[in-house]
């Protein structure tokens, strides 16, 4: 958490930064234009406490300026990604996971009640314009609370029981938001690789607004750009993640310059960036960033044909001995990041089955419990990850302060005994000549695993899965079909079990939210319905029909209303307790690897790393705009 | 002949009412919309979207209107030149299509020409030196060129150009070309991308022009008039060219109905696997992203040129050969 910092210690930093800043040498791009007068020089452009990011791995090193850094993506909106892998963020998270002020100097917090923010006097967007608290005001005023831009809500993580907070500028660098009970979701959604955005560029984005430069004019031009309507338009201009407006100033370290469509974007040092490194050089040390838009399918063979500078997304464990090849030929070396997922693969009993037979066995805690006992988590470690893997119930990750063992054995061992036994005791003792255990209405008991269909690990696995479950008598089947067509079938109950990945962010600590583990949402394949009910607020779906799921909606509530990082914890643990306790998912193994190609002239990537998407913003918490490349090793 | 082609044209508006509708229908028949396969693709990453944003999307596209509505908002908005809006780039059809269509036409102009300057001599060779060594040959790489499915060859030949030429894979220019002015350096950049993709995509529609041209001619070869040309002492050239080869060329006249959308679209799958920057694998992912106006619209197009094709193939039959008459169907 953020705690308060005392202004002394920050005047001390500004005035050894004040005096760093003014040696500090100008980035070489940008020194003709300086020099023309076009652009003000280093001094005017920082802010006046810039952030200083002081990074201490032992094969970290200051960089020297210049470069193209190039990355593959598979289509135009993924551009997105360099939204998520600059990283520039109110607060953000660092590699040890500690939310720390990015963009704000500082933010103080009451309670978690009363957030006041504070800015960086002299900070700008990245077209030199003031970043200012007005900034902030616009998208209060004139987005957040506009019936034509937001007509149905505040955003989720704004909103506490429905009702949202009140806002208030203080001066020019200070705004407060201030709720009626606490609101632990809110930092932790400004520090999102797709954030909360609580501010816009309002100096450009008041062009399109109808308050502003009035309805017919607003509307007018909506139509001629294309658009239905004035609020249509101002949406197209003013996405900041989606980053797909080469106009719109940003505060990322750099600024999208290609309109969509295109097969390659180019984007290039922000200028008025607000982070420098411990000399007081201003980042990013990488001049420019290209991204080659080429089909997903293209991208490893691409990459193992040393066609880039950084690549991960795109490529998977099974692509790591063909990339490896390549490794001294093609100049780079391939690292492998753990991967944050809570497991890799993780079955999912539909308790909102359409089969009432099948649902009162899912919802059955023993034959949960003999599945998940009927896996042989070993063999499929050994045979599809190389024994690289964990064998592990899908629970969070060591890595987590939240971690114990016993989460990650809890009925993890492999004993066909016993989940025999199990089987038994729920009176599921008649068989067919197959050896087929029957259902009580005597049909065998046949279960199809529905799979998306888009990797040949969920087959391995359950081809492995299969051998070990027909040991307990159950036939497996597995169902590959395409993405939605298989989210649709878990909604509406149709299938009884799929496989996916398990728990999105498997090293949380105890002040991100633990709405994975509470039936909260439709897109959780276990429980979709009882999702669903959460959701649209009771009015939608069906209640949760067990006890323990009952509880875990409790305490996520409880997290939410929570004040104290302890109280937090106590939630947390009973909630992994419960999970582990009631196998409502089945995982198999966790900390399966993510290949991350470097090439050899790109130096200050981690050799180490957690592969993660929400915290971590994959590379964005290891800070790429202090990634550097040696001309040399060109 | 007037009334006749005004009859045709006049044909073609039920036809393309009737593509339209099913155009539509297909592309609507999968579960789910454009936001919700948004929506699946973002959590595949662990991603996820704010629904209030989804809401506001959905309003605005007016994916909440019912089905006949917005089909016929889209197909209104053709018929005055709006093709509707994308959904994935997030701006007006025309816009996203146009920059493409330049290099696809490139792209599938060299390739027809690579396909006749191949097929021709061979097949008339093949025809005239029946059963000969040189017949069998080419006979066995055109069944080959048929055999071998495209993407396949594709992937073969990207390795080999990338390990023995350095080229580097995909694309259809040096990426540091592309978006840039035309220069020097890029046409050569081009040239030197561009005949894997004109080979792979060429090949089978040159093994295939062979082998038909071969079976044509043949047949010519053998009538009676040829036999009295050649008696009356003709030059052997002249039989060939005078009489045989300009009868044994109406499969060609007819193959331009086909030949017309295929500079358009440009071999979806191949141009995919090479990851050209051509219209095919944008259409297939606005396909597949369910981006319905996009791919919508993008097919109408391609339905307009097959129907105006075969209209400009079925009267230059008729101006060639003059066995063809026009009474027959329309008289009825």
């Amino acid at each position: 958490m953020i705690r308060r910092v005392t202004s002394s210690v920050f005047i001390v930093v500004a005035a050894l930064l004040l005096a760093a800043a003014v040696r500090a040498e100008e980035p070489p791009m940008l020194a003709a234009e300086v020099a023309a007068g076009k652009l003000p020089p280093l001094a005017q452009r920082l802010p006046k406490t810039p952030l200083v990011v002081d990074v201490k791995r032992p094969d970290w090193s200051p960089g020297r300026y210049g470069g193209e850094l190039r990355t593959l993506m598979a289509k135009d909106r993924d551009i997105r990604m360099m939204v998520v892998y600059g990283y520039a963020r109110l607060v953000g998270y660092d590699e040890q996971l500690r939310l720390a002020p990015d963009i704000l100097e500082r933010i103080d917090n009451v309670g978690g009640r009363v957030f006041t923010l504070h800015l960086r006097a002299g900070h700008k967007w990245s077209d030199g314009h003031p970043f200012t608290a007005a900034d902030f005001r616009y998208y209060w005023e004139d987005v957040a609370n506009n019936k034509d831009l937001s007509p149905f809500s505040l955003p989720q993580a704004l909103l506490v029981r429905g009702r949202g907070p009140n806002f208030e500028v203080l001066n020019d660098t200070t705004v407060r938001f201030t709720w009626q009970e606490p609101n632990p979701q809110f930092l932790t959604a400004l520090a999102a690789p797709s954030p909360l955005y609580i501010f816009r560029p309002a100096h450009y984005m008041r062009q399109f607004h109808s308050r502003h430069i009035g309805l017919d004019k607003a509307n007018a031009q909506a139509r001629d750009a294309g658009s239905r309507n004035w609020a249509g338009l101002h949406a197209k201009k003013d996405d900041q993640y989606r980053f797909d407006n080469p106009d719109l100033p940003t505060l990322e370290p750099w600024v999208n310059t290609t309109p969509f469509p295109s097969i390659r974007f180019v984007l290039v040092r922000n200028p008025y960036f607000h982070r420098v490194d411990a000399t007081g050089r201003q980042l990013p040390y990488i001049d420019r960033v290209i991204v080659n838009i080429t089909d997903d399918k293209l991208i490893p063979a691409k990459t193992g044909a040393g066609d880039i500078d950084l690549q991960a997304r795109y490529l998977r464990f099974d692509h790591y001995t063909f990339l490896k090849q390549g490794e001294k030929r093609k100049n780079y070396r391939v690292l492998l990041w753990e991967k944050a997922l809570g497991s890799q693969m993780a079955l999912y009993p539909n308790l909102s089955a359409d089969d009432p037979q099948w649902r009162t066995l899912m919802r059955d805690l023993r034959f949960r419990r003999a599945l998940s006992l009927a896996v042989n988590r070993h063999e499929i470690n050994e045979v599809v990850y190389f024994g690289l893997a964990e064998e592990s119930g899908n629970t969070v990750l060591q890595r987590s302060p939240l971690f114990r063992p016993e989460f990650r054995t809890a009925w993890t061992q492999f004993d066909l005994k016993a989940a025999n036994a199990l089987l038994n005791e729920i009176g599921l003792t008649k068989r067919d000549e197959r050896g087929i255990r029957l259902l009580p209405d005597g049909r065998p008991m046949e279960l199809i695993v529905d799979t998306s269909g888009e990797s040949t690990e969920e087959t391995d696995v359950l081809e492995l899965l299969r051998d070990s479950w027909r040991k307990v008598g159950i036939a497996l089947f597995s169902r590959p079909s395409q993405r939605e067509v298989f989210r649709k079938r878990a909604y509406s109950g149709k299938s009884m079990m799929s496989i996916w990945s398990g728990l999105n962010n498997g090293i949380p600590t105890p002040a991100m939210s633990p709405h994975e583990l509470a039936p909260t949402q439709q897109e959780q394949l276990q429980w979709p319905m009882w999702g669903q009910y959460y959701e649209q607020n009771k009015k939608g779906g069906e209640a949760p029909a067990l006890p323990a799921a009952q509880e875990l909606v409790k305490l996520y509530d409880a997290w939410r209303a929570s004040e104290a990082d302890e109280e937090r914890e106590r939630i947390w643990l009973r909630m992994l307790e419960i999970h582990a306790e009631q196998v409502f998912t089945i995982g198999i193994v966790t900390r399966a690897l993510q290949p991350v190609v470097v090439h050899d002239s790109l130096h200050n990537v981690p050799a180490k790393g957690i592969y993660s998407w929400d915290p971590g913003s994959y590379f964005g918490m290891y800070h790429p705009d202090t990634f550097w490349i040696d001309p040399k090793a060109r | 002949m007037l009334r006749y082609i005004v009859q045709r044209v006049l044909l073609m508006i039920p036809t393309m009412i009737a593509i339209s509708i099913i155009v539509f229908v297909i592309i609507q028949l999968p579960p789910g919309d454009y936001l919700e396969s948004y929506i699946a693709e973002l959590q595949a990453q662990g991603e996820s979207v704010d629904p209030q944003k989804i809401a506001f999307l959905r309003e605005h596209y007016g994916l909440d209107k019912p089905l006949v509505e917005q089909y016929l908002r889209w197909a209104g908005g053709m018929l005055v030149g709006d093709f509707g809006y994308s959904f994935e780039f997030n701006m007006p059809v025309n816009k996203v299509v146009g920059d493409r269509m330049f290099l696809t036409i490139i792209v599938s102009v060299v390739t027809i020409v690579f396909t006749w300057i191949v097929a021709f001599p061979i097949g008339i060779y093949s025809a005239t030196h029946q059963y000969s060594w040189g017949d069998y040959g080419l006979s066995f790489l055109g069944f080959l060129g048929i055999a071998i499915p495209n993407f396949m060859l594709a992937l073969v030949m990207l390795y080999l150009a990338n390990v023995f030429f350095g080229t580097s894979i995909g694309g259809l220019m040096a990426p540091q070309y592309i978006d840039q002015p035309w220069s020097w350096g890029k046409v050569l950049s081009i040239l030197e991308h561009s005949w894997v993709p004109v080979v792979v995509i060429g090949l089978s529609g040159t093994a295939g022009m062979i082998r038909r041209l071969r079976a044509n001619l043949l047949d010519e070869l053998q009538k009676q008039y040829v036999v009295t040309a050649r008696a009356k002492g003709l030059p052997p050239r002249k039989v060939l060219y005078k009489y045989p080869l300009r009868m044994a060329l109406n499969f060609f006249i007819s193959d331009i109905g086909s030949l017309l959308p295929s500079i358009i679209s440009g071999a979806e799958i191949t141009a995919v696997v090479l990851s050209l920057p051509t219209t095919g694998p944008m259409l297939l992912s606005a396909l597949r992203s369910q981006d319905m106006y996009l791919a919508g619209s993008f097919l109408m197009f391609l339905a307009l040129l097959t129907v105006v094709g075969v209209l400009v193939s079925d009267l230059a039959l008729v101006a060639l050969d003059p066995r063809i008459r026009l009474s027959g169907g329309v008289a009825r």
